[in-house]
């Protein structure tokens, strides 16, 4: 039972690495083209786009790092899954309003944002949550507090 | 009395949201952003261009009310699917997507507006602002970025042409 938890939250923690990682990459690389699919949204006032355009990129990417290297995982599930549910969130928000354009989530584009993309974001919400409460230690640098399990933490 | 004392949870129970290592990842993510942005060539402002250098002026809704019945040009920056749901009645759609397409089909009617009222949602001002730098730099004079958006010149009872769609009752 062990065994089989601890592979799951592997699988889960490179899937979701895997994601933000992909996902990453371009908006790093690319700032300008990043802001401006942030900036579609209308969230955030103009002079605030550029600010947080790169913090959330590289978020993403330093989350796609620690979660491929299992150092601090608990934490970055956390942030991937508190930025998955901002994302469903905003997906639903494009929906309702109409919204046209590509979501910037990933390279190349072709994405929407609205119903469809939410529902994406949903099916990445499981293994990042399931990463908050079993972070795992298999294959991991340095899991963090939280990652031992619960019957390990009490006897120490 | 709290839950611990209640005996409800007791120490071990409790989570460990690990909130030092949660602030870490932030920070260091705010300053990798800011050293790449700030040394790489590709790297941009703190603040876009057309916010930190506007060519265009701000326009309140009242007073691109008064321009909208003395014959000023509305252009809408939003999204055509944005466009397609509502707008302001004689508005043309020209948003940074598809700019390069439109712009050259929309040129005679923006060289025949004596005033250009840009307007988005009002909540950012993006696209507006954006659209309006663009046809600032393109040599029109009069370019105008309205400070309120859609809604509020709705709200307001303004002109509007909201086409009805399948299942709208109203």
């Amino acid at each position: 039972m062990k065994a089989l938890r601890e592979l799951i939250s592997l699988a889960s923690r490179l899937f979701v690495a895997g994601v933000f990682l992909y996902a990453a990459y371009d908006k790093v690389w690319q700032p300008a083209a990043f802001a401006q699919a942030v900036a579609e949204y209308e969230l955030v006032p103009l002079w605030l786009v550029n600010s947080s355009s790169a913090v959330m990129a590289w978020l993403e990417l330093l989350l796609g790092a620690l979660l491929v290297f299992g150092v601090a995982v608990r934490a970055a599930a956390l942030w991937s899954s508190g930025l998955l549910v901002f994302f469903i969130a905003l997906m639903i928000y494009a929906g309702l309003t109409g919204a046209g354009y590509d979501c910037g989530c990933f390279p190349g584009g072709g994405h929407a944002a609205g119903y469809e993309t939410a529902l994406r974001d949903l099916v990445f919400l499981v293994p990042s949550l399931w990463l908050v409460f079993f972070p795992g230690r298999w294959l991991a640098l340095a899991p963090g507090r939280g990652s031992r399990p619960r019957e390990e933490r009490f006897l120490s | 009395m709290t839950l611990l004392a209640k005996g409800v949870i007791t120490p071990q129970r409790r989570s460990h949201i690990p909130w030092a290592a949660c602030l870490i990842i932030l920070l260091a993510s705010a300053a990798c952003a800011w050293l790449f942005n700030a040394f790489m060539p590709q790297g941009i402002g703190l603040t876009p261009a057309h916010v930190s250098h506007p060519l265009w002026q701000g326009v309140s809704l009242e007073r691109a009310a008064r321009m909208y019945g003395q014959g000023a040009l509305f252009v809408d920056a939003r999204d055509p699917g944005q466009y397609k749901r509502s707008h302001i009645r004689g508005a043309v759609n020209l948003s940074p997507v598809e700019r390069e397409y439109l712009y050259p089909l929309l040129k005679p009617s923006l060289e025949a507006a004596k005033r250009i009222v840009v307007y988005g949602k009002g909540v950012s001002r993006f696209p507006a602002a954006e659209i309006g730098q663009f046809l600032r730099q393109q040599g029109f004079g009069e370019v105008w970025v309205m400070e309120a958006g859609l809604d509020e010149w709705r709200a307001a009872g303004h002109p509007l042409r909201e086409p009805k769609r399948p299942g709208n009752s109203s």
